[in-house]
């Protein structure tokens, strides 16, 4: 655990003092993040991380998804998904609690309750009941408290992220109380993955053959997101082009 | 004071007068956009030119074309190579909303609430099919004549953001040549 703890407080410092995010001033958003020219220092190597993970996706993790969605049906699909998001919720109601959002902690420990009791949290019933769901994460925590994004990563068989995300879901690894009380965590954390991969695989299939560089597409979409969670007015303050007369 | 009540009622009128201009146009296009997808009986270059009239028709493709290289590269570029350009970003925006709406039947666009920020009309939107819904926004600007279609925001992802992206990376790539991205986009 100690070792653990080192490469944890590692990650943290190096992206507390890395350099800055972003050079370009072209189109800048509210979060300071440019689309545009996003830090990626390391695209070289991202670039072939991808190239692995999509190959790793074509002969292993897809043709496992693909015959999931066909035998399951799509309660049971929504079923596992709810069930691995409810996992979530007491790493979710730690976060808020770090980022002042105590309304929403609550919220998180409510919905994970009613949802467990209720029907292992296959089932979103606190949803029903007015308690709606909110998305956060370490890496958002460690965003609203100013911290960069840091250089573009794309993880072995995880995908995309940055090393400001990144360090928070190896934190969240290790401090999730949840899959702490499992025996076999791993388990766990690889039906989690399969899910999320399921979650995305019609946006995959749309990604594949869509773009002329599927890595900048991928680069940008997830970078959207992210920001999309942590500005209040994202979508106003989407940069739009100069209007010329047509 | 009354002149000012009266000022302020007539901007918040006129507002609402063109915030209701916009929904009409948009009820009236969207529910044309569904009746393309849902009607592809025709053969595909009948089908494909269904898609031309309607993006022809409601997109502000100058300005997105424009906008996705930007103004440094517009300068330094011939008249022909722009005009090329505007022809093949055309034919690309069709080809990508015609493949996207074949992947997808879509039974529905509701309209959820209309925005404007900076005389920019945002219109939120939820297109659904029997399995799944999704949030759809549409920037929108008012050119006098009719509305302009500016960016499509699916969920969180920008049309227009996307792909400034992937065509500044070719262009840095091939040092600001516009002939070079023309290329890549006619690959696609």
């Amino acid at each position: 655990m100690k070792k653990h703890l080192k490469v944890i407080l590692f990650i943290i410092s190096v992206s507390f003092f890395q350099i800055p995010l972003s050079y370009s001033n072209e189109v800048e958003t509210v979060s300071g993040i440019s689309y545009d020219e996003i830090y990626d220092p390391i695209e070289p190597i991202n670039r072939a991380v991808l190239n692995f993970n999509f190959f790793i996706d074509d002969i292993a993790i897809r043709p496992i998804v693909k015959t999931y969605k066909f035998i399951a049906p799509e309660p049971v699909e929504k079923g596992v998904s709810n069930f691995f998001s409810n996992l979530k919720e007491p790493i979710r109601s730690v976060s808020f609690i770090f980022q002042g959002e105590f309304y929403k902690s609550f919220n998180s420990l409510g919905r994970f309750t009613i949802n467990t009791i209720t029907s292992l949290g296959t089932i979103d019933v606190a949803s029903r009941v007015g308690m709606e769901k909110n998305e956060t994460d370490f890496g958002i925590t460690l965003a609203k408290g100013g911290v960069s994004s840091g250089p573009y990563i794309i993880v072995p068989i995880i995908g995309p992220s940055n090393l400001r995300d990144f360090s928070g879901d190896v934190v969240e690894y290790f401090v999730d109380p949840i899959s702490n009380s499992f025996p076999n965590r791993e388990y766990v954390a690889i039906g989690n993955g399969l899910n999320e991969r399921v979650e995305v695989d019609d946006q995959l299939d749309k990604v594949r053959g869509a773009s002329s560089d599927r890595y900048e597409m991928i680069k940008s979409i997830y970078y959207q997101n992210r920001n999309a969670q942590l500005e209040e007015e994202y979508i106003q303050n989407l940069p739009v082009p100069k209007i010329y007369i047509e | 004071m009354r002149i000012l009540l009266i000022l302020f009622s007539i901007i918040i009128s006129f507002s609402n007068l063109q915030a209701s201009e916009v929904s009409e146009w948009f009820e009236k296009e969207s529910n044309q956009f569904l009746e393309i997808i849902n009607n592809n009986e025709g053969t595909e270059s009948e089908n494909y030119e269904k898609y031309k009239y309607f993006v022809n028709k409601n997109f502000a493709i100058k300005s997105i074309a424009y906008g996705l290289i930007g103004e440094s590269i517009i300068k330094q570029s011939t008249d022909n190579e722009i005009s090329l350009y505007i022809d093949v970003f055309t034919d690309y925006l069709i080809k990508t909303i015609y493949k996207l709406a074949n992947s997808s039947t879509s039974s529905s666009i509701i309209l959820k609430d209309v925005d404007v920020k900076n005389d920019i009309y945002i219109i939120k939107s939820e297109i659904s099919d029997k399995k799944s819904s999704a949030n759809l926004y549409w920037k929108v600007i008012d050119t006098g004549s009719s509305f302009k279609i500016i960016d499509v925001i699916i969920e969180n992802t920008s049309y227009f953001v996307t792909k400034k992206s992937e065509f500044n990376k070719i262009l840095r790539k091939n040092r600001g040549s516009l002939e070079a991205l023309i290329i890549e986009i006619q690959k696609i």
